[in-house]
């Protein structure tokens, strides 16, 4: 309707209105990188760990004895943790998904020290594990009983199997299309390991790191004085089962259990710095949103006060108060969009030379168009007060010159 | 074309109550110049308010056009004041941010005219003040009488039928006043219905009839005695 | 006349009891944003060890694979191999020289009741205490000799000699770890380096660990490293023995090295060192040693965590929005008074005066702004505080010194000065006819 007379009154004030629009510009430029980066943190939060973490405990078992016989103390407690009642099954392990420790190697499709390998972590475990986690097996077999083996940390013979998650095996084998089964990868520069089944996924340790989704099983048990055990019972009794198990397991005294995690725990604390990250960006989002809302608020009902006469005018010239408070809504919209406009151009910048600094994953497109709708409603939520009182000024404030 | 009977309006605040009409009756022909006069805080300016449809009456009744105005809704009203009445404030009452040419368009945006009818309009009003030449000045590059003229170009862009004007010469020199004078003489002369308030006798006498207000009513006082003594 | 002003600045923020809080309210929250992320920021990245920091030097050699630098462009690995690690200790060629690995013992302390726990280890060397200032409370770290006979000594820390002897001097008792006895040569003082500069591999965070014993008899006693260990090349067969012997690196060394020539010298060594070693067909790459003292080391190991320095970029950028906001209802509140503005200069009021009562009102809000910007920082760093609960070391990062509080005041001020500015120029602009003239 009246865009252009409103247009040129805003000129006339441009700084003012130009001080509003730069916050609005800045604030966008804010939410659209917070916003990318909860979104970022969110994703990689939502990503399963292959195990099924609600009947999940993980403890660590050290023992202190020098030359404690550790196959024993192992087989024991592996032997009675799986037959107590509630326990559905247990292993003894290096480590687990989301510990944030572990081990890793690289594979290769050649043998040779030259060959490019490809980053895995390493379980090793018996034939309970896939079981244990709670993955699928989804081609091929488990490992049989008799192929256990037994290394320590100065391992240097590798079992000639392995079970591989789908992601490692496909990383492996790009081109292959048909059963990854049976086929041979390389450890270790040369020793050669026959895939005999693949999950459909158990991630590495490592939540941040970018082959997350990369790890093998092998058969084949550690015997140092560091264990873990990863419990998981029958489904709804893990807070019950932890005391039974501390209780169990503290009757051997020559080793010290320490650490029991549920693994929704285990979670927890792994993504602990990127939940807080979401939790801070969400704040200062929300409080900055909040700044700016009232800060509008502020500017306009001053613009309303310092009007007051002009609106009375208006009003006697005829206007009726939905085209009043209209008058408000729209150059605000016009200010708004200014500082949006602006404010997107700011986002992508900073966006860019955040995505080069700290590696994010560049803006999703919709999240500019979001953070636009955003504070246009914002704007306008924060200026309807204001002019809802503008649309109430007596037309006969005119002819009551002060 | 107007008719009060009855109308008084009373201001309340928290502890006067100021009965600034009281039994307020008038009519006023189509085509009629009337000046109203009266001493300071006698309600002439609360009787153009009301008459001007920019405050309620209290109690009576207020007939433009033949509508009773007291049934009209504040869009109605707005529709009344845009279309039929255009006003003269004593202080001018541009708009600071808008120039001349925009300050003409305020009552033509919401009239709801289309531009070119609107560029016609404003440009002729304001031929006819003789700012022509001004379109693009802001009212603060203006003189007090310019303010004034282009304000009275404003008020006729609408060609309204019915013109208030509350002292439309009360900042003006006499020279400068007797221009504005000639111009609602002529805007007259054209049908269109005139009610002008003013303290200046002189002035006065230029309508076709005055009025004179004394606490709130019409009065037949020395206003008409004064008016026959100068005329005479 | 300040007093003057500063009742026209109260009158003129009562006026507007809602604007001038949000003006307040504004302010005191970019602050607070601002300074909570600072103050974690400051604390992350400061030195820790401020007096000597200039003449300890991390060592670095590349013993890394020929086909691929240890990290790219071409970093050497940040730690050294056994193999390394104990000849470079062994020459003695700076005036100390540490080297270390952290692992961790199982502490069983007397009595049949009490339950055995385990705790942190660091092996390490005889110059460690004196080399990084290390305080003591009881006693002192072990001699040279130890080292070199192996002997099964232990310097504690205050929090676990507190634990295991209520804090009593301790030094010459017998404390068992993980089976074997240990004699207490020394208990330490109070003592947390934020970050823990000397190892910076694990978490940089942490505290000391609380047992120190010999390097040697870690290494004899097979005491696995708590710490990473990388390898480019396979291990031998022969056990614990190939592992030693192999390009495994797990160690971290220090020197002290008190100038540049000190510096330029063992420079020199370790180049010496390499291209002996290439000669016996090790050392692969070309000639690539480091020394980097504590700062420099803490920034290549980038201490400040990136997520801090995201949100320290988004809490400025907050700030300014911030302070955005203030200028513009400053200026709102001039432009709404540019009559009165005018008036008062037709009346002789000069711009000097005009500009006190402005900056004086200005001040008054950045003030207050301030205040609440501390209040909100503390407040902040208890949000972050319990976001990070179940991580001990977050206590360290939370901490508000003085100089953090006098930061925040200065940059309430400053901020309120700088937002003030604007709307105070403009205000002082008015000229004193031009806004009369419209009724
Ligand atoms: N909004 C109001 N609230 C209270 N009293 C009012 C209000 N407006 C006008 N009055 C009172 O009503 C009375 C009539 O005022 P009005 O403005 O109509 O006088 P006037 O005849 O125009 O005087 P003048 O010639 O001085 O302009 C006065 O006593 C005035 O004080
Ligand atoms: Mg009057």
């Amino acid at each position: 309707m009246e865009l252009g007379p409103i247009w040129r009154a805003i000129l006339r004030n441009k700084s003012s209105y130009a001080l509003i629009a730069l916050q609005i510009a800045v604030t966008m430029a804010i939410m659209v990188n917070a916003i990318a980066i909860i979104q970022e943190r969110a994703t990689q939060m939502a990503r399963p760990s292959g195990t099924d973490e609600d009947n999940i405990i993980t403890l660590t078992s050290v023992a202190f004895v020098p030359d404690a016989d550790m196959r024993t103390m192992i087989d024991e407690d592996l032997a009675l943790l799986r037959g107590m009642p509630g326990v559905r099954d247990a292993i003894a392990t290096n480590s687990f998904p989301l510990r944030s420790g572990g081990w890793s190697m690289s594979l290769s499709t050649e043998p040779g020290p030259n060959s490019d390998g490809i980053g895995t972590a390493i379980y090793f475990s018996d034939e309970h594990a896939i079981e244990t986690f709670g993955t699928n097996l989804v081609a091929g077999e488990n490992f049989a009983a008799d192929e256990i083996t037994w290394n320590n940390r100065e391992v240097s013979t590798w079992p000639a199997t392995g079970i591989l998650t789908r992601a490692l095996a496909e990383e492996l084998f790009p081109e292959e299309t048909g059963s990854l089964v049976g086929k041979t990868v390389f450890i270790n520069e040369n020793d050669p390991v026959k895939i005999v089944g693949i999950v459909d996924r158990l991630q590495a340790p490592w939540n941040g790191w970018e082959r997350v989704e990369n790890s093998m099983l092998v058969p084949s048990r550690r015997d140092g004085e560091f264990q873990r055990y990863v419990i998981r019972t029958e489904p709804g009794m893990r807070d019950e089962m932890i005391p039974r198990i501390e209780a169990a397991l503290a009757a051997n005294k020559d080793r010290i259990i320490e650490n029991v995690r549920s693994m929704t725990e285990v979670r927890e604390r792994s993504y602990t710095g990127d939940s807080a990250m979401i939790t801070m960006l969400t704040f200062i989002v929300s409080l900055l949103t909040v700044i700016t809302g009232l800060g509008i608020v502020g500017l306009a009902s001053f613009s309303v006060s310092r009007r007051t006469r002009q609106i009375g005018v208006r009003r006697a010239l005829g206007a009726t108060r939905p085209e009043i408070m209209r008058y408000f809504m729209i150059e605000n919209f016009l200010i708004s969009s200014v500082g949006i406009i602006t404010g997107g151009i700011l986002a992508v910048a900073l966006n860019i030379y955040m995505v080069q600094e700290f590696a994010l994953t560049p803006l999703a497109w919709y999240v500019v168009p979001i953070a636009m709708v955003i504070l246009w409603l914002v704007g306008q939520a924060a200026v309807a007060g204001p002019a809802r009182r503008a649309s109430g000024i007596s037309p006969s404030i005119a002819t009551r010159s002060i | 074309m107007l008719q009060m009977n009855n109308v008084s309006k009373i201001y309340r605040t928290d502890t006067v109550e100021t009965h600034a009409l009281r039994e307020f009756s008038l009519k006023v022909e189509e085509g009629e110049f009337v000046s109203v006069t009266g001493p300071s805080g006698s309600g002439k300016t609360t009787f153009l308010n009301i008459a001007g449809l920019l405050e309620d009456l209290s109690s009576g009744t207020y007939e433009l056009d033949g509508r009773d105005i007291s049934k009209l809704n504040d869009r109605e009203r707005s529709k009344v004041r845009n279309e039929k009445i255009g006003f003269i404030f004593q202080s001018f009452n541009l708009i600071p941010e808008l120039n001349i040419f925009d300050n003409v368009d305020v009552p033509l945006r919401y009239r709801g005219f289309k531009a070119p009818e609107r560029r016609k309009r404003i440009e002729e009003s304001l031929e006819l003040v003789g700012l022509a030449s001004r379109l693009e000045h802001m009212p603060a590059q203006l003189s007090g009488g310019q303010q004034q003229r282009v304000a009275i170009a404003r008020a006729l862009a609408g060609e309204p039928r019915f013109l208030l004007a509350d002292e439309p010469t009360g900042n003006l020199d006499t020279n400068m006043a007797d221009s504005v004078m000639d111009l609602l003489g002529e805007i007259n002369s054209t049908g269109t219905t005139i009610i002008m308030v003013t303290h200046e006798l002189t002035l006065a006498t230029r309508a076709n009839r005055n009025i004179f207000v004394r606490d709130g009513s019409v009065s037949d006082g020395p206003g008409d005695l004064q008016l026959a003594a100068v005329a005479g | 006349m300040f007093r003057y002003y500063l009742r026209l600045g109260i009158l003129s923020i009562r006026a507007n009891p809602a604007l001038s809080a949000l003006m307040v309210a504004a302010i005191g929250i970019g602050i607070g944003a601002c300074m909570t992320i600072v103050t974690i920021q400051y604390i992350m990245s400061g030195n820790p060890i401020p007096e000597k920091s200039d003449q300890l030097f991390h060592v670095r050699v590349d013993s890394w694979d020929p086909a691929e630098p240890y990290d790219e462009p071409n970093e050497p690995p940040e730690q050294l191999t056994y193999l390394d690690a104990t000849a470079l200790h062994a020459a003695g060629r700076a005036n100390r020289q540490v080297i270390s690995f952290l692992s961790s013992r199982v502490v069983q302390p007397a009595g049949e009741d009490s339950k055995p726990f385990q705790t942190q280890s660091r092996a390490t060397t005889a110059d460690f205490f004196a080399m990084f200032n290390v305080p003591f409370a009881h006693g002192s770290g072990w001699d040279k000799s130890a080292d070199d006979t192996q002997e099964r000594v232990v310097v504690i820390g205050q929090a676990l000699n507190e634990q295991l002897f209520g804090g009593e001097n301790s030094v010459g008792e017998l404390l068992t770890l993980s089976g074997e006895p240990y004699r207490i040569v020394g208990v330490l003082d109070e003592w947390s380096p934020v970050p823990l500069f000397y190892d910076l591999n694990n978490n940089e965070y942490n505290d000391p660990a609380a047992l120190f014993l010999p390097f040697s008899v870690a290494v004899a006693g097979e005491h696995g490293s708590a710490g990473n260990t990388n390898c480019w090349k396979p291990i031998e067969d022969g056990g614990v023995e190939a592992f030693r012997n192999s390009e495994c690196i797990w160690i971290q060394m220090w020197a002290e090295l008190p100038g540049e020539a000190e510096k330029a010298a063992y420079l020199q060594f370790l180049d010496a060192y390499v291209e002996e070693q290439k000669l016996v067909g090790r050392f692969p790459r070309p000639l690539n040693n480091r020394l980097d003292n504590v700062e420099e080391w803490m920034d290549i190991n980038e201490v400040v965590d990136e997520d801090v320095s995201v949100l320290l970029g988004l809490a400025i950028l907050f700030l300014i929005v911030c302070l955005l906001n203030t200028v513009g209802l400053l200026l709102a509140k001039v432009m709404k008074r540019t009559k009165d503005i005018s008036l008062r200069r037709a009346l002789g009021a000069s711009k000097a005066t005009l500009f006190a009562q402005y900056i004086v009102e200005a001040s008054m809000i950045g003030l207050a702004g301030g205040v609440l910007g501390i209040g909100l920082t503390w407040l902040g760093l208890r949000g972050i505080e319990n976001l990070f609960s179940i991580f001990e070391f977050v206590q360290k990062l939370v901490v508000m010194d003085w100089v953090m509080v006098l930061a925040a005041v200065a940059l309430a001020i400053v901020s309120a000065l700088a937002a003030a500015l604007y709307p105070t120029w403009r205000a002082c602009s008015v000229t004193p006819a031009a806004q009369l003239r419209i009724q």
